[in-house]
Protein backbone atom coordinates (compact mmCIF):
# COMPACT_ATOMS: atom_id res chain seq x y z
CA UNK A 1 0.00 0.00 0.00
CA UNK A 2 2.82 2.79 0.60
CA UNK A 3 4.44 2.32 -2.69
CA UNK A 4 1.07 2.85 -3.68
CA UNK A 5 1.28 6.64 -2.55
CA UNK A 6 4.03 8.81 -4.69
CA UNK A 7 2.15 6.89 -7.70
CA UNK A 8 -1.51 8.12 -6.77
CA UNK A 9 -0.08 11.53 -5.77
CA UNK A 10 0.95 11.87 -9.40
CA UNK A 11 -2.08 10.96 -10.67
CA UNK A 12 -3.74 13.53 -8.21
CA UNK A 13 -1.50 16.17 -9.50
CA UNK A 14 -2.01 15.39 -12.88
CA UNK A 15 -5.73 15.73 -12.54
CA UNK A 16 -5.93 18.78 -10.59
CA UNK A 17 -4.31 20.87 -13.12
CA UNK A 18 -6.46 18.53 -16.00
CA UNK A 19 -9.53 18.97 -14.30
CA UNK A 20 -8.82 22.91 -13.82
CA UNK A 21 -7.71 23.63 -16.86
CA UNK A 22 -11.19 22.42 -18.29
CA UNK A 23 -13.44 24.89 -17.63
CA UNK A 24 -11.19 28.90 -17.86
CA UNK A 25 -10.12 26.82 -21.61
CA UNK A 26 -13.49 26.73 -22.43
CA UNK A 27 -14.27 30.38 -20.84
CA UNK A 28 -11.16 31.58 -22.14
CA UNK A 29 -11.99 29.97 -25.89
CA UNK A 30 -15.85 32.05 -25.77
CA UNK A 31 -14.33 35.22 -24.72
CA UNK A 32 -11.70 35.72 -27.59
CA UNK A 33 -14.30 34.01 -29.78
CA UNK A 34 -16.48 36.59 -28.83
CA UNK A 35 -13.86 39.64 -29.30
CA UNK A 36 -13.21 38.31 -32.81
CA UNK A 37 -16.81 38.42 -33.67
CA UNK A 38 -17.46 42.29 -32.11
CA UNK A 39 -13.98 43.12 -33.81
CA UNK A 40 -15.21 41.99 -37.39
CA UNK A 41 -18.52 43.93 -36.70
CA UNK A 42 -16.97 46.95 -35.69
CA UNK A 43 -13.15 47.32 -36.61
CA UNK A 44 -12.72 50.76 -35.50
CA UNK A 45 -13.49 49.45 -31.44
CA UNK A 46 -10.82 47.16 -32.50
CA UNK A 47 -8.20 48.41 -29.77
CA UNK A 48 -10.38 49.24 -26.60
CA UNK A 49 -12.42 45.35 -26.98
CA UNK A 50 -8.56 44.03 -27.05
CA UNK A 51 -7.97 45.23 -23.61
CA UNK A 52 -11.42 44.67 -22.72
CA UNK A 53 -10.79 41.00 -24.05
CA UNK A 54 -7.64 40.68 -22.27
CA UNK A 55 -8.49 41.74 -18.84
CA UNK A 56 -11.72 39.08 -19.38
CA UNK A 57 -9.21 36.37 -20.26
CA UNK A 58 -6.97 37.41 -16.98
CA UNK A 59 -10.00 36.75 -14.86
CA UNK A 60 -11.30 33.34 -16.37
CA UNK A 61 -7.44 32.19 -16.27
CA UNK A 62 -7.39 33.30 -12.70
CA UNK A 63 -9.06 29.79 -12.11
CA UNK A 64 -6.60 27.77 -14.45
CA UNK A 65 -3.89 29.36 -12.06
CA UNK A 66 -5.62 29.00 -8.73
CA UNK A 67 -5.26 24.96 -10.31
CA UNK A 68 -1.94 25.28 -11.25
CA UNK A 69 -0.74 26.14 -7.80
CA UNK A 70 -2.74 23.50 -5.99
CA UNK A 71 -0.48 21.18 -8.41
CA UNK A 72 2.60 22.02 -6.49
CA UNK A 73 0.77 22.08 -3.42
CA UNK A 74 -0.05 18.56 -3.46
CA UNK B 1 22.31 1.16 -27.06
CA UNK B 2 19.39 3.63 -25.53
CA UNK B 3 20.21 6.81 -27.88
CA UNK B 4 18.34 8.72 -24.54
CA UNK B 5 21.77 7.27 -22.53
CA UNK B 6 24.00 9.71 -24.50
CA UNK B 7 21.58 13.16 -23.85
CA UNK B 8 24.38 15.38 -22.54
CA UNK B 9 22.11 15.95 -19.15
CA UNK B 10 19.17 13.75 -17.85
CA UNK B 11 15.65 15.05 -18.83
CA UNK B 12 14.84 15.26 -15.13
CA UNK B 13 17.83 17.13 -14.19
CA UNK B 14 17.50 19.12 -17.20
CA UNK B 15 14.11 20.20 -16.14
CA UNK B 16 15.20 20.96 -13.00
CA UNK B 17 18.18 22.94 -14.26
CA UNK B 18 15.35 24.96 -15.67
CA UNK B 19 13.07 25.18 -12.95
CA UNK B 20 15.03 26.11 -9.98
CA UNK B 21 12.79 27.26 -7.64
CA UNK B 22 13.48 30.25 -5.70
CA UNK B 23 15.93 29.56 -2.58
CA UNK B 24 16.80 26.14 -3.70
CA UNK B 25 18.98 25.39 -6.97
CA UNK B 26 20.14 21.90 -8.54
CA UNK B 27 23.63 21.49 -5.97
CA UNK B 28 21.96 22.53 -2.91
CA UNK B 29 24.71 25.26 -2.57
CA UNK B 30 21.78 28.29 -1.46
CA UNK B 31 21.26 28.06 1.59
CA UNK B 32 20.15 31.46 2.37
CA UNK B 33 17.04 33.89 1.03
CA UNK B 34 19.56 36.42 -0.05
CA UNK B 35 22.18 34.33 -1.93
CA UNK B 36 22.62 35.51 -5.55
CA UNK B 37 20.63 33.00 -7.46
CA UNK B 38 20.77 32.86 -11.73
CA UNK B 39 17.58 34.25 -11.57
CA UNK B 40 18.21 37.21 -8.91
CA UNK B 41 21.61 37.90 -11.31
CA UNK B 42 19.88 38.09 -14.14
CA UNK B 43 16.88 40.07 -12.72
CA UNK B 44 19.47 42.71 -11.99
CA UNK B 45 20.98 42.49 -15.32
CA UNK B 46 17.58 43.20 -16.81
CA UNK B 47 17.14 46.00 -14.30
CA UNK B 48 20.18 47.61 -15.08
CA UNK B 49 20.02 47.47 -18.70
CA UNK B 50 16.77 48.91 -18.61
CA UNK B 51 18.00 51.75 -16.67
CA UNK B 52 20.67 52.12 -19.14
CA UNK B 53 18.23 52.63 -21.92
CA UNK B 54 16.68 55.00 -20.41
CA UNK B 55 19.03 57.01 -19.07
CA UNK B 56 21.01 57.27 -22.39
CA UNK B 57 17.81 58.09 -24.45
CA UNK B 58 16.34 60.72 -21.81
CA UNK B 59 20.61 62.33 -21.87
CA UNK B 60 20.15 62.49 -25.66
CA UNK B 61 17.24 63.84 -25.62
CA UNK B 62 18.17 66.37 -23.49
CA UNK B 63 20.68 67.57 -24.79
CA UNK B 64 18.21 67.97 -28.28
CA UNK B 65 16.87 70.15 -26.13
CA UNK B 66 19.24 72.26 -25.16
CA UNK B 67 20.04 72.97 -28.92
CA UNK B 68 16.91 73.95 -29.98
CA UNK B 69 16.57 76.08 -27.66
CA UNK B 70 20.25 77.13 -28.64
CA UNK B 71 19.60 77.36 -32.60
CA UNK B 72 15.72 78.09 -31.62
CA UNK B 73 14.49 75.58 -34.30
CA UNK B 74 11.74 73.21 -33.67
CA UNK B 75 12.69 71.09 -35.98
CA UNK B 76 15.90 70.47 -33.76
CA UNK B 77 13.23 68.73 -30.99
CA UNK B 78 12.01 65.99 -32.83
CA UNK B 79 13.96 62.19 -31.41
CA UNK B 80 15.62 60.34 -33.69
CA UNK B 81 17.84 57.31 -33.69
CA UNK B 82 16.75 53.53 -33.19
CA UNK B 83 16.77 53.08 -29.73
CA UNK B 84 15.18 56.35 -28.85
CA UNK B 85 12.28 55.75 -31.42
CA UNK B 86 11.55 51.75 -29.64
CA UNK B 87 11.52 53.06 -26.29
CA UNK B 88 8.82 55.81 -27.29
CA UNK B 89 6.57 53.70 -28.99
CA UNK B 90 6.87 50.97 -25.86
CA UNK B 91 5.92 54.27 -23.45
CA UNK B 92 3.40 55.40 -25.78
CA UNK B 93 1.47 52.47 -26.23
CA UNK B 94 1.72 52.08 -22.36
CA UNK B 95 0.78 55.61 -22.07
CA UNK B 96 -2.19 55.18 -24.12
CA UNK B 97 -3.34 51.94 -22.18
CA UNK B 98 -2.76 54.32 -18.82
CA UNK B 99 -5.31 56.70 -20.24
CA UNK B 100 -7.54 54.19 -21.71
CA UNK B 101 -7.96 51.86 -18.16
CA UNK B 102 -7.43 54.57 -15.60
CA UNK B 103 -9.32 57.45 -17.22
CA UNK B 104 -7.76 60.43 -18.66
CA UNK B 105 -7.36 62.65 -15.63
CA UNK B 106 -5.82 59.71 -13.19
CA UNK B 107 -3.67 58.30 -15.55
CA UNK B 108 -0.95 59.71 -16.73
CA UNK B 109 -0.09 59.86 -12.79
CA UNK B 110 1.02 56.59 -12.89
CA UNK B 111 2.53 55.75 -16.40
CA UNK B 112 5.94 56.19 -14.62
CA UNK B 113 5.27 53.51 -12.48
CA UNK B 114 3.86 50.68 -15.11
CA UNK B 115 6.75 51.56 -17.75
CA UNK B 116 8.78 50.57 -15.11
CA UNK B 117 7.05 47.04 -14.32
CA UNK B 118 6.73 47.07 -18.41
CA UNK B 119 10.19 47.76 -19.68
CA UNK B 120 11.45 45.24 -16.69
CA UNK B 121 9.24 42.20 -17.27
CA UNK B 122 9.77 42.96 -20.89
CA UNK B 123 13.31 42.92 -20.86
CA UNK B 124 13.92 40.27 -18.49
CA UNK B 125 11.52 38.01 -20.06
CA UNK B 126 14.08 38.89 -23.72
CA UNK B 127 16.76 37.68 -21.73
CA UNK B 128 15.36 34.76 -20.79
CA UNK B 129 15.29 33.85 -24.04
CA UNK B 130 19.56 33.78 -24.75
CA UNK B 131 20.60 30.23 -24.15
CA UNK B 132 22.49 30.72 -20.50
CA UNK B 133 20.41 33.43 -19.04
CA UNK B 134 17.51 33.47 -17.38
CA UNK B 135 14.70 35.52 -16.56
CA UNK B 136 13.96 36.45 -13.09
CA UNK B 137 10.17 35.97 -14.10
CA UNK B 138 11.36 32.36 -14.88
CA UNK B 139 10.89 31.62 -10.80
CA UNK B 140 8.58 32.00 -8.55
CA UNK B 141 10.27 34.25 -5.81
CA UNK B 142 11.15 36.92 -8.77
CA UNK B 143 7.16 37.14 -9.77
CA UNK B 144 6.17 37.20 -6.37
CA UNK B 145 8.31 40.40 -5.64
CA UNK B 146 6.53 41.76 -8.23
CA UNK B 147 3.23 41.21 -8.05
CA UNK B 148 3.70 42.38 -4.11
CA UNK B 149 5.00 46.06 -5.09
CA UNK B 150 1.69 46.29 -7.47
CA UNK B 151 -0.33 45.14 -4.39
CA UNK B 152 1.30 47.85 -1.78
CA UNK B 153 0.83 50.48 -4.48
CA UNK B 154 -2.70 49.39 -5.51
CA UNK B 155 -3.59 49.40 -1.65
CA UNK B 156 -1.81 52.24 -0.95
CA UNK B 157 -3.94 54.40 -4.01
CA UNK B 158 -6.70 52.59 -2.57
CA UNK B 159 -6.51 54.19 0.92
CA UNK B 160 -5.39 57.26 -0.15
CA UNK B 161 -8.55 57.94 -2.42
CA UNK B 162 -10.83 56.73 -0.43
CA UNK B 163 -9.58 56.33 3.76
CA UNK B 164 -9.01 52.89 4.96
CA UNK B 165 -13.24 52.61 5.87
CA UNK B 166 -14.42 54.27 2.52
CA UNK B 167 -12.02 51.62 0.71
CA UNK B 168 -13.56 48.55 2.69
CA UNK B 169 -16.96 50.05 2.31
CA UNK B 170 -16.15 50.10 -1.27
CA UNK B 171 -15.68 46.55 -1.54
CA UNK B 172 -19.70 46.21 -1.02
CA UNK B 173 -21.55 46.76 -3.95
CA UNK B 174 -23.75 50.12 -4.31
CA UNK B 175 -27.37 48.28 -4.46
CA UNK B 176 -26.78 46.05 -1.79
CA UNK B 177 -25.78 48.75 0.58
CA UNK B 178 -28.76 50.51 0.24
CA UNK B 179 -30.94 46.72 1.11
CA UNK B 180 -33.09 46.74 4.40
CA UNK B 181 -31.00 46.51 7.71
CA UNK B 182 -30.84 42.31 7.46
CA UNK B 183 -30.04 41.81 4.27
CA UNK B 184 -27.28 44.50 4.48
CA UNK B 185 -25.60 42.10 7.15
CA UNK B 186 -26.28 39.14 6.00
CA UNK B 187 -25.17 39.46 2.27
CA UNK B 188 -23.50 42.60 2.47
CA UNK B 189 -20.94 40.31 5.30
CA UNK B 190 -20.89 37.64 2.65
CA UNK B 191 -20.00 39.63 -0.41
CA UNK B 192 -17.52 41.66 1.66
CA UNK B 193 -15.61 38.48 2.54
CA UNK B 194 -15.45 37.21 -1.04
CA UNK B 195 -14.61 40.72 -2.24
CA UNK B 196 -12.10 40.89 0.47
CA UNK B 197 -10.49 37.24 -0.18
CA UNK B 198 -10.73 37.99 -4.22
CA UNK B 199 -8.90 41.86 -3.97
CA UNK B 200 -6.21 40.90 -1.20
CA UNK B 201 -5.37 37.34 -1.51
CA UNK B 202 -6.06 36.25 -4.64
CA UNK B 203 -5.05 39.40 -6.83
CA UNK B 204 -1.01 38.84 -5.95
CA UNK B 205 -1.35 35.68 -6.05
CA UNK B 206 -2.39 34.71 -9.77
CA UNK B 207 -0.40 37.60 -10.90
CA UNK B 208 2.59 36.12 -9.87
CA UNK B 209 0.95 32.71 -10.56
CA UNK B 210 0.26 33.46 -14.10
CA UNK B 211 3.58 35.25 -15.29
CA UNK B 212 5.30 32.39 -13.49
CA UNK B 213 4.02 29.58 -15.16
CA UNK B 214 4.05 31.06 -18.81
CA UNK B 215 8.03 31.83 -18.27
CA UNK B 216 8.62 28.52 -16.61
CA UNK B 217 6.26 26.39 -18.73
CA UNK B 218 8.21 28.11 -22.08
CA UNK B 219 11.17 27.60 -20.71
CA UNK B 220 10.88 23.60 -19.94
CA UNK B 221 9.30 23.25 -23.27
CA UNK B 222 12.31 24.88 -24.89
CA UNK B 223 14.52 22.96 -22.75
CA UNK B 224 12.78 19.60 -23.34
CA UNK B 225 13.01 20.29 -27.22
CA UNK B 226 16.19 21.44 -27.40
CA UNK B 227 17.67 18.16 -25.30
CA UNK B 228 15.87 16.00 -28.56
CA UNK B 229 17.87 18.00 -30.46
CA UNK B 230 20.99 16.34 -28.98
CA UNK B 231 19.61 13.36 -30.43
CA UNK B 232 21.02 14.27 -33.57
CA UNK B 233 23.89 14.49 -32.74
CA UNK B 234 25.46 11.47 -31.53
CA UNK B 235 23.78 9.86 -34.46
CA UNK B 236 26.19 11.21 -36.96
CA UNK B 237 28.94 9.55 -34.75
CA UNK B 238 27.17 6.46 -34.52
CA UNK B 239 26.70 6.64 -38.57
CA UNK B 240 30.96 5.94 -39.13
CA UNK B 241 30.40 3.14 -36.66
CA UNK B 242 27.96 1.47 -38.72
CA UNK B 243 25.34 2.10 -36.85
CA UNK B 244 23.11 4.27 -38.13
CA UNK B 245 19.26 5.11 -36.41
CA UNK B 246 17.30 6.80 -38.55
CA UNK B 247 14.23 7.24 -36.17
CA UNK B 248 16.55 9.07 -34.05
CA UNK B 249 17.79 11.15 -36.10
CA UNK B 250 14.20 11.62 -37.29
CA UNK B 251 13.19 12.69 -33.75
CA UNK B 252 16.09 15.03 -33.36
CA UNK B 253 15.22 16.91 -36.93
CA UNK B 254 11.54 17.25 -35.91
CA UNK B 255 12.66 18.64 -32.35
CA UNK B 256 14.68 21.09 -33.88
CA UNK B 257 11.82 22.33 -36.31
CA UNK B 258 9.54 22.35 -33.25
CA UNK B 259 12.76 24.18 -31.15
CA UNK B 260 12.23 27.19 -34.21
CA UNK B 261 8.65 27.58 -34.01
CA UNK B 262 8.12 27.59 -29.86
CA UNK B 263 11.54 30.07 -30.09
CA UNK B 264 9.36 32.28 -32.10
CA UNK B 265 6.05 31.58 -29.92
CA UNK B 266 7.93 32.54 -26.72
CA UNK B 267 9.09 35.90 -28.10
CA UNK B 268 5.47 36.24 -28.66
CA UNK B 269 4.90 35.26 -24.95
CA UNK B 270 7.32 37.49 -23.56
CA UNK B 271 5.89 40.47 -24.90
CA UNK B 272 2.33 39.53 -24.36
CA UNK B 273 2.95 38.73 -20.76
CA UNK B 274 4.34 42.01 -19.94
CA UNK B 275 1.30 43.24 -21.64
CA UNK B 276 -1.24 41.47 -19.44
CA UNK B 277 0.98 42.34 -16.33
CA UNK B 278 0.83 45.80 -16.88
CA UNK B 279 -2.81 46.08 -17.59
CA UNK B 280 -3.71 44.32 -14.60
CA UNK B 281 -1.62 46.50 -12.79
CA UNK B 282 -3.81 49.04 -14.28
CA UNK B 283 -6.75 47.24 -13.88
CA UNK B 284 -6.08 47.11 -10.22
CA UNK B 285 -5.47 50.58 -9.71
CA UNK B 286 -8.11 51.74 -11.52
CA UNK B 287 -10.34 49.74 -9.41
CA UNK B 288 -8.48 51.40 -6.27
CA UNK B 289 -8.88 54.93 -7.77
CA UNK B 290 -12.74 55.21 -8.85
CA UNK B 291 -13.58 52.76 -5.83
CA UNK B 292 -16.23 55.15 -4.65
CA UNK B 293 -18.23 54.87 -7.96
CA UNK B 294 -18.95 51.25 -7.59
Amino acid sequence: MEALVPGLVAIGKGLAYGLAAIGPGIGIGVVAGKAVEAMARQPEMAGRLQTTMFIGVAFTEALALLGFVLTFLL
Amino acid sequence: MNPMDLLPMRIEELVHELSVLPFNDLHGTVTSPLTLTNYTFWGLIALVTTILFFTLVATKQRQRIAAAEASGKATDLAPTGRLTGMLEAGVEFVRDMAVDVIGPKDGPKYVAFLCTIFFMILISNMYGLIPGAKSFAGSIGGTVALALVVWVVFVFVGFKKNGAFGYMKSLIPEGVRKMPLAARIGLGGFIFLLEFISTFLVRPLTQSVRLFANMYAGHVILGVFGSFVWLFVPIIKMQAEQSFSVGGAGIGLLAMVFLIIMYAFEVFVAFIQAYVFTILTAVYIQSSVHASEH
